[in-house]
């Protein structure tokens, strides 16, 4: 008897991987055939959108965001989000850059002081939210706030530079096609996020945690660690995002980040990754971040005003949302409203099975 | 059945999913006045049945017609299906808590003429109008998030009452209640029957099909294939006609073994109770041996499931849990998990399945150690043990990529068996495992549990159906209150006895404390 006889999938070994990627390549393709068809469409009415330094330009920008984007796509995963991403990167640099210029710290303390800085904020959102159970949307709008303020605070609102010379070398370095270490890093901590959610116990705990905490606690998973330590990632990596802006831009400025927090969510909702938890992929994340960053890009390109293109990015998400709720209701089934029914939705809609075979 | 008046009756209903025929032409006929079993299998046609009768699956959507009374109708939508007199009475409570039970029961129906506001007098007068014709003593004003599980269920009904419904249809009504909160049920049933209401009841439950309905339509594959009258009723035709075989023992042999290893041992287990909800558990003890099927009887709310709940850890409690051959007691769920002691708990929807998770996932979460090294999960490897657990408890899916959603409760309940075995307990404690599955699933989960014992296995079973803890229990203890108030072995023990022991246990107490509150049936 083979089970996978009957799978629509592309065959192959591997159950669950597959299966992620069964449910999720709709998404994930959509997105990608949609930053295609844009780019090109941009790209007719403007050539210049396709040219080597605009693209540059996307590619740039979209490591930046890109690197907290992988953290916040394993929280969302695990079930939370955070909003205060886009402060932490701020506070992180303008401290990293403090404690070079005016602690005369040598640059690797002075780094390792910035990252400290974002875990310990992350462990105190994580630990506020599972332990205290205040909801992730108050706490870390929060901090969000909390740090916007800290960073006026600690610089007294100036700019801090100059830094170090090598900061700004470092942040300088083109390492191919002209982008630099950020880039480097970015798809490095992307393509190990990536396995680790697909391939390992870790990931897969993630996704149980992010879909029902309590079945994850039953099974034997530590939720509350899972859902801790991913706060505590994406806070890192809001740091690291926050700390390659200031050596791109050889200075630590205060306004490092600010508005972050929605680009980074909105883009990886619109690539796929759910905002209820328990769904989602880097990919699709990281793809998602692409197509917003290639409309925002694109519509200055053509011309349009900065306006419109928030106005375009706030439509784009929640047709993002609407299509991917669509799809779950069309292709999975009503499970995502576990309410709204006679409670006898699961047999209705049952193949003809296997043949029976234990007895 | 000319002479007999007809309120429904659907006439070669035929309704397809993407291509596969759920329903293959059924006619059904309910006459006025009466009980009316709607049975089947899950994948029987049912549901589906059920949702086109109350406007879920619109008009269009499938073949056939509905009559009510003389009338041919098409519902579009659930609001429909009510305005022409189709009540609909979900499984679950679909209750808005922070409202007033008068509230609740003519929610989407407030203000009654009055513009947008809330006449609260009016509605609970009617409230109270309604409830003197169920026979309930329930106050209209007080808040639902003080009631108990199966009061709001009743005020759901008076939700569907009061649109004044042609044809009531409740669906498997009984799923969380207790023994007596039945026997209450049913004798509102039986009022609202003599008052002249219709009513189509969905069940799994045979027992509650001989004791309350008046004629009974049997689905299978999506045809009809037995009309039964009251006069006919017997469990054994009906099972018959369910399965398209013979059952031919409800519950398996199985004698404990004489002198077995002790494997749990359980002292001065005490939980908290929850106040409103249960009074927890107080100073119980008892023993399990290898190879033991140890069955909890009592009623909802009893304690029985906490006792389940703070072995594995899952609640904090006082008191000692040991296993055999593990030095430390067991306090929290990865100790119990480590000492070999695995929990199927009752609810799959809420703490049992992973709905983002396919089948094959959903059964190697917790246990992906396993097929894996350095963390890595080997695709192979888990995929080859989950098409083994598959196979080996019968689990019917397409493949361990399909999604948990679209299983029958039956299958889905064996996937949730998979998954707590695949970690080889030696101690295991299901709770409910036979809710709201099928009859031959039903079968097929008691021949499980009575392999497992075969293998040495210690298992403790909870059921809210006394004769199913009864049939497969070698030694019943019996819980009313969150104590141990006796104990029968197999064969010395009867629904009627755990019964009288329970209200024994229960009169004791009374005398000394207030009594928990009624469900509010006068009698």
């Amino acid at each position: 008897m083979n089970l996978a006889a009957h799978e629509n999938a592309p065959a192959s070994a591997g159950g669950f991987g597959n299966r992620m990627r069964g449910l999720l390549s709709v998404s994930e393709l959509g997105v990608f055939v949609a930053v295609v068809a844009i780019s090109l469409i941009f790209y007719a009415i403007a050539p210049a959108f396709l040219s080597a330094q605009n693209i540059r330009a996307i590619i740039n920008f979209v490591s930046f965001v890109g690197i907290i984007a992988i953290g916040q796509t394993i929280l969302m995963i695990g079930g939370e989000f955070d909003l205060s991403v886009g402060s932490i990167a701020g506070l992180s640099a303008c401290v990293t850059a403090m404690l070079m210029k005016d602690a005369h710290l040598p640059i690797f303390a002075a780094i390792i002081g910035g990252l400290a800085l974002g875990a310990v904020i992350g462990l105190v959102n994580g630990i506020v939210v599972v332990k205290l159970k205040i909801p992730a949307f108050i706490q870390t709008l929060g901090m969000l706030f909390i740090g916007q303020g800290l960073i006026q605070v600690v610089t007294g609102g100036n700019p801090v530079y100059p830094l170090p010379e090598s900061v700004g070398d470092f942040g300088a370095t083109r390492v191919f096609f002209g982008l630099g270490y950020s880039f480097v890093f970015f798809f490095i901590a992307g393509f190990i996020a990536d396995f680790v959610l697909r391939r390992t116990v870790l990931g897969r705990n993630l996704y149980a945690t992010g879909g029902n905490a309590e079945v994850a606690r039953l099974v034997g998973i530590n939720a509350s660690l899972y859902k801790i330590c991913a706060f505590v990632f994406v806070s890192v990596m809001a740091s690291i995002s926050g700390m390659f802006v200031m050596a791109d831009l050889a200075s630590g400025i205060t306004s490092i980040g600010t508005g972050w927090e929605l680009t980074v969510i909105a883009g990886v909702v619109v690539g796929g990754v759910s905002l209820f938890g328990g769904a989602g992929t880097i990919i699709g994340g990281l793809l998602g971040m692409l197509l917003l960053q290639v409309i925002q890009s694109g519509l200055v390109v053509i011309g349009v005003g900065a306006n419109w293109q928030q106005i375009a990015v706030g439509t784009i998400m929640v047709l993002a949302v609407g299509l991917d709720l669509l799809r779950r209701r069309v292709f999975i089934g009503a499970h995502s409203k576990p309410t709204g029914g006679t409670g006898g939705a699961v047999a209705t809609t049952e193949q003809p099975t296997l043949p029976a075979n234990a007895n | 059945m000319m002479s007999e008046e007809t309120a429904i009756r659907t006439i070669g209903i035929v309704k397809s999913f993407a291509g596969v025929q759920a329903l293959r032409g059924v006619d059904l006929a309910v006459r006025r006045g009466e009980i009316h079993a709607l049975l089947g299998q899950n994948g029987a046609g049912k549901s589906t049945l059920v949702k086109i009768l109350n406007g879920v699956h619109r008009a269009g959507s499938y073949t056939g017609t509905i009559l009510l009374g003389d009338k041919d109708v098409t519902f579009k939508s659930p609001l429909e299906a009510r305005a022409e007199g189709v009540g609909y009475v979900p499984q679950e409570i679909e209750i808005l808590e922070q409202l007033t039970v008068a509230e609740n029961v003519f929610a989407g129906q407030m203000g009654l003429g009055r513009g947008l506001m809330v006449h609260r007098r009016t509605i609970n007068q009617r409230t109270e109008a309604i409830f003197a014709e169920m026979g309930l003593s329930i106050d209209p004003r007080s808040l639902v998030a003080m009631l108990t599980a199966a009061q709001r269920h009743l005020v759901m009904i008076a939700r569907a009452l009061s649109m004044r419904p042609k044809v009531l249809m409740l669906d498997e009504p009984t799923a969380s209640l207790s023994g007596t909160e039945v026997d209450q049920l049913f004798a509102m049933l039986r009022r609202l029957r003599a008052n002249g209401t219709t009513m189509i009841y969905i069940t799994h439950r045979l027992p509650e099909v001989i004791a309350l309905c008046d004629r009974a339509t049997i689905l299978r594959d999506g045809r009809v294939v037995a009309e039964i009258d009251r006069a006919e009723f017997n469990e054994e035709r009906i099972i018959y006609a369910m399965s398209g075989q013979k059952l031919q023992r409800l519950y398996p042999h199985h004698e404990a073994p004489a002198n077995s290893d002790v494997l749990l041992r359980v002292r001065k287990l005490s939980v908290p109770g929850r106040f409103g909800v249960n009074r927890g558990v107080s100073e119980v003890n008892f023993d399990v041996r290898a190879g033991e099927i140890v069955g909890l009887a009592g009623l909802l709310g009893s304690g029985r499931t906490e006792i389940l709940h703070a072995i594995y850890g899952r609640i904090p409690f006082s008191g000692d849990v040991s296993v055999a051959h593990h030095a430390k007691s067991v306090r929290t769920t990865s100790e119990a998990r480590a000492a070999g002691i695995a929990l199927l708990t009752e609810d799959r929807k809420r703490d049992g399945l992973l709905f983002n998770l396919p089948v094959g996932g959903n059964i190697t979460i917790g246990n992906l150690q396993k097929f894996a090294h350095h963390d890595i999960i080997s695709r192979s490897s888990e995929k080859k043990a989950i098409l083994e657990a598959m196979r080996a408890l019968n689990v019917k899916a397409r493949s361990p990529q399909s999604s948990v959603a679209h299983l029958s409760g039956g299958n889905q309940q064996k996937l949730l068996f998979a998954r707590v075995l695949m970690n080889g307990p030696r101690i295991l404690l299901l709770d409910e495992p036979t809710k709201g599955v099928d009859a031959s699933t039903r079968h097929e989960i008691y021949r499980l549990i009575v392999e497992l014992a075969d293998k040495g296995v210690a298992l403790i079973v909870v059921a809210s159906e006394l004769e199913e803890v009864i049939g497969l229990a070698d030694r019943c203890l019996v819980v009313a209150d969150g104590r141990i108030v006796d104990e029968f072995k197999r064969g010395a023990c009867d629904e009627e006895r755990v019964l009288r022991s329970i209200a024994s246990a229960q009169a004791a107490i009374a005398s000394g404390a207030q009594m928990e509150t009624n469900i509010g049936v006068c009698a």
